[in-house]
């Protein structure tokens, strides 16, 4: 059953990173599915009003004040009139906000359910609990996540994380991983298949790789901008032990930061600049490249929620050696990692087996490609978030969605599927906390009391519907004309 | 109850006592306390508790602790579903399990729904509060004493103004008296050092032997010695950034701490030359421990005079600049002076560095000049006030005792003797509460009943905020778990 999703997200192209290729990737194979997908996020520079992408994917750029990084200026109220006309003209059904820092996805989602939207929140990003900041943002998270009908999470971890943060019922968060483009990271020996050949086993009698041999030169990717939670400092360390415990190792480092200077101090002062190769910042479209380069890829990060670029590396054929923290435990099989705990010398030790177990040939780096390709592909990450749309509109009864057992009766999942009904999404947002929940409640009040002033003064009738983009045929089940299906 | 440092303070260093959490520990406290509630006498008598986490309920457990708990609460809705999740969750692990159990891996395709959540491993790897160290009473009580002795040090001063602005205390009396004060302090200051050093060269020598080429170790040696006397004087020092140079140079004048202002500043180049006599001579050969005596007693003497050489000048210096100082801030009425006096001075109050100056205090948030600055700069728009010039010099002066020199010799007191430092606060907090009560109502009947009240108000507030602090400390609840970026551990090999 084919819906008309909006993505919000303040983080999108031209923008690069993992929270907008998420986005892209998730939207434009959902088309694929038969939705319709729009994507709200605020003016870049260079890019503004309505855009298209391949495939029919409209872009909203929406004039916003930026204030850093890319986030816009927080303001609660303010994207509500030009929110609601973009919803009510693309006649959106399901409001989907991404990444828990954008101010824009916390207040589209508020709108959204003030407007009678069912509501997604993907959350990509862990947080702590210590520092004042992380406080604010947890708060601000509760905000928004007391009244979204299901959140994703893109590991358990972070799931976790997630449900301790915005105090959600578990049930109500799925975890949905990232996933990779395959066919954009294929590893340099790889023959892709002819169409018509099928597999004949699983150990498909391909020619083995050239098999490394003791002597020959083994080379290190590290790809990550050069931040301190992304451990440079810990690579800094071990950088030269490694390279004086293992002869004829290489080194090459793609990404730039603040630690750039550390890295370049540290290999002026060990004399390893014909070992290590600093390439600077590359484009996301070079990182394939990059990858094939090397054997073994080292992602010393101190907090990741997922780490796609480890996937991206595996399915490049690289030997991934990385920390034990946050999500990446869940992510790779164990056939393909060697996980080191974030010290300087446990990552010394792991590198060091790793490369022991490139050099004996025991690793078969040529068949990670087609593994990685059977693990992740957004079409898969597209069909089980579609699933999570169709638990939240009812169309997968809530009891399968949920769970339905027969011991237990109707009442506990009684709030998990959210009333519209102001006094209900009040009765969620008192609960947030002893000063927040009051103010929480006013906003909500306010917010739908700008709705009614905006039904008055702009009435539904006065907006033009969009036309959507022509459907492509899929699986030769047309799509049915989008303006049957109204308004609720 | 532990008994107070004070029964075990005739020998030195009982001081710096444990509030701060990095605090070395009793091995008995170093195991988690029970995570799911929190009184500080938990952690003390609880048996080590380990989280069982193997029972289907505990997430039972843990979600009802967390949404019984102040911070994590989770909305009113989710309290709802929250009482009959467990059942339904656990019946989900059961229904499920026969399936194959669940994995904690996103590279598996399982036949479990997403939202799926598996009831033993789900936030098995939190931590709660896995780091918190209780607070005991009475070392807190002893800690606060320090801030005490610093209010009550300024709530003299205040009262020695409003006395000298209404004519009651003859200035000259008040500086005298605050002049004789630093002079005693300098001599006990002077002694400990003396004594310092003393042990330190006769450290060196019995650890020397004859080695020649080891100068340069005595001399790295002694400087621990200075180093201590050093990092007061660079506390001291900062105030010569201050555009009132006449504070800077004031607080050399009176000085407990002269011997830190010869290292910082003026005096630098005779006490480096006496230093360096010292060192030469035990790394000559060491012929006697006579002529080493002699000559660290001729540095020793050296320095002393000066200290009074520069203790002169900044005297007269002063007393040259009060006659500016007076119609310096003339102009701006009395109430902003007086609303400009307060800030500075509770400035002065929020911002000192009340730690023991040990450790590379440097962690302060403040410079500690900031703090002197703030009292020295109160002071000086204090002094527009008054009619004259000698009260202008007094006031200065006294300022620059109470505010630049006192504060040390209290530092090097509470780490040289725990009961000196007690009876110092004891005095303090009575001479205050003194003062106050002069200054309200006049009399030595209301200085009495004054002292009396503010002791025991003090003592009340002080056993009041720490059982307070105490107390407070159950609703710590510092929850870690795998998603907190992970501190490096990095061995330092430069080279």
């Amino acid at each position: 059953m084919p819906y008309n999703i909006a993505m919000v997200s303040d983080f999108f192209f031209p923008q690069s990173g993992g929270i907008e290729s998420h986005i892209y990737q998730l939207s434009s194979k959902l088309i694929d599915r038969g939705h319709k997908v729009i994507i709200i996020t605020h003016a870049y520079k260079g890019r503004t009003g309505v855009r298209y992408l391949t495939n029919g994917l409209k872009i909203y750029h929406v004039p916003f004040f930026v204030i850093y990084r890319e986030t816009t200026f927080p303001t609660v109220f303010s994207f509500f009139p030009i929110f609601r006309n973009i919803v009510i003209r693309e006649q959106i059904e399901i409001v989907h906000g991404h990444a828990s820092l954008s101010s824009f996805c916390g207040e589209a989602i508020l709108h959204a359910r003030t407007m009678g939207l069912r509501t997604v929140f993907t959350d990509h990003s862990l947080f702590g609990f210590a520092d004042a900041a992380s406080i604010l943002t947890n708060k601000l998270l509760k905000f928004t996540l007391s009244d979204v009908d299901h959140a994703i999470c893109v590991s358990h971890t972070c799931k976790e994380n997630t449900v301790l943060r915005a105090s959600l019922d578990p049930l109500m968060v799925s975890v949905i991983p990232n996933a990779v483009v395959a066919e954009n990271f294929c590893p340099l020996s790889y023959a892709p298949r002819a169409p018509g050949h099928i597999p004949a086993s699983p150990a498909d009698p391909r020619p083995s790789p050239t098999p490394i041999g003791p002597n020959d030169t083994i080379t290190i990717v590290v790809i990550s901008r050069l931040f301190y939670n992304k451990g440079t400092d810990l690579l800094i360390a071990a950088i030269p032990r490694i390279i004086a415990l293992n002869p004829n190792i290489r080194f090459i480092i793609a990404g730039s930061g603040p630690k750039a200077i550390d890295l370049e101090q540290m290999l002026e002062r060990n004399v390893l600049q014909d070992k290590v190769e600093m390439l600077g910042s590359v484009r996301h479209e070079e990182v394939r490249d990059v990858m094939v380069r090397g054997h073994i890829y080292l992602h010393p990060s101190l907090t990741e929620a997922f780490g796609t670029v480890i996937v991206e590396a595996a399915s490049c054929g690289l030997y991934v050696v990385c920390t034990r923290v946050g999500g990446i435990p869940e992510v790779l099989p164990q056939h393909m990692t060697t996980f080191a705990k974030p010290e300087e010398d446990d990552l010394v030790v792991a590198t060091s087996k790793a490369i022991a177990a490139l050099r004996s040939n025991k690793v078969r780096t040529d068949r990670f490609h087609d593994q990685v390709k059977m693990m992740y592909s957004w079409r898969d990450v597209a069909e089980r978030t579609e699933r999570v749309y169709e638990g939240i509109t009812g169309d997968i009864p809530p009891e399968e969605f949920y769970g339905y057992y027969p011991g237990q009766g109707w009442e506990a999942s009684g709030d998990r599927v959210r009333s519209f009904a102001l006094v209900d999404r009040l009765k969620r947002y008192y609960g947030c906390g002893v000063w927040a929940g009051k103010l929480f409640c006013l906003c909500v009040v306010i917010d739908f009391l700008i709705y009614v002033f905006l039904e008055m003064w702009f009435p539904r009738a006065n907006i033009d519907i969009a036309r959507s983009w022509p459907k492509k045929q899929v699986e030769g089940k047309s799509r049915p004309s989008v303006s049957s299906r109204g308004q609720r | 109850m532990t008994s107070p440092p004070s029964s075990h303070s005739s020998i030195p260093p009982p001081i710096p006592v444990d509030t701060h959490p990095n605090r070395a520990q009793p091995p008995e406290l170093d195991r988690i306390p029970d995570p799911n509630r929190l009184a500080p006498e938990d952690a003390y008598f609880a048996p080590s508790l380990a989280r069982a986490r193997s029972a289907p309920l505990n997430y039972d457990d843990s979600l009802r602790s967390l949404s019984s708990d102040g911070t994590l609460r989770p909305p009113r809705g989710v309290l709802d579903s929250g009482r009959k999740e467990p059942r339904k969750l656990g019946s989900t692990g059961g229904r499920r399990r026969r399936k194959g159990a669940w994995k904690k891996l996103l590279w598996v395709k399982q036949s479990y729904p997403d939202n799926y959540t598996d009831t033993e491993t789900f936030l098995d790897h939190l931590q709660r509060n896995p780091r918190v160290r209780p607070y005991d009473f009475w070392p807190l009580v002893s800690d606060s004493t320090v801030i005490v002795q610093h209010v009550c040090s300024v709530v003299i001063f205040v009262c020695c103004f409003v006395g000298i602005v209404q004519d009651r205390v003859s200035p000259v009396s008040i500086v005298c008296w605050g002049s004789v004060g630093t002079a005693m302090g300098w001599i006990l200051w002077d002694n400990w050092i003396w004594k310092e050093q003393r042990e330190l060269s006769q450290a060196a020598n019995g650890v020397l032997g004859d080695d020649g080429s080891s100068s340069s170790s005595v001399a790295s040696a002694t400087n621990p010695a200075g180093n201590d006397v050093q990092s007061n004087g660079l506390k001291g020092s900062p105030i010569h950034g201050l555009g009132l140079t006449m504070a800077g140079n004031e607080s050399k004048e009176h000085s407990p701490h002269r011997t830190n202002d010869q290292n910082g500043s003026l005096g630098a180049s005779e006490s480096t030359p006496g230093l360096r006599e010292f060192t030469s001579t035990t790394g000559h050969d060491m012929d006697e421990q006579d002529m080493d005596r002699s000559s660290l007693f001729s540095s020793r003497n050296r320095q002393r005079l000066s200290t009074v050489k520069s203790a002169f000048l900044i005297y007269f210096a002063l007393l040259g600049l009060s006659p500016i100082l007076k119609s310096l801030t003339k102009s701006t009425a009395s109430d902003s002076i007086w609303a400009m006096s307060c800030w500075l001075l509770f400035m002065n109050i929020f911002s000192f560095d009340y730690g023991s100056g040990e450790g590379a205090g440097a962690t302060t948030k403040f410079p500690a000049s900031l703090s002197t600055n703030a009292a020295v700069m109160a002071s000086t728009v204090l002094a527009s006030r008054l009619p004259t010039t000698t009260h202008v010099f007094s006031l200065m002066l006294f300022a620059m005792e109470v505010f630049g020199l006192f504060p040390i010799f209290r530092r090097q007191l509470r780490q040289k003797s725990w009961t000196g430092h007690a009876v110092l606060t004891l005095a303090l907090v009575i001479i205050a509460g003194g003062a106050v009560g002069m200054t309200l109502s006049g009399g030595w009947a209301s200085a009495i009943i004054g002292s009396v009240l503010g002791s025991m108000l003090t003592a009340l507030t002080m056993g009041g905020c720490s059982w307070w602090l105490i107390s407070l400390q159950k609703y710590k609840n510092v929850v870690i778990g795998p998603w907190d970026p992970a501190r490096p551990i990095i061995r330092r090999h430069w080279n």
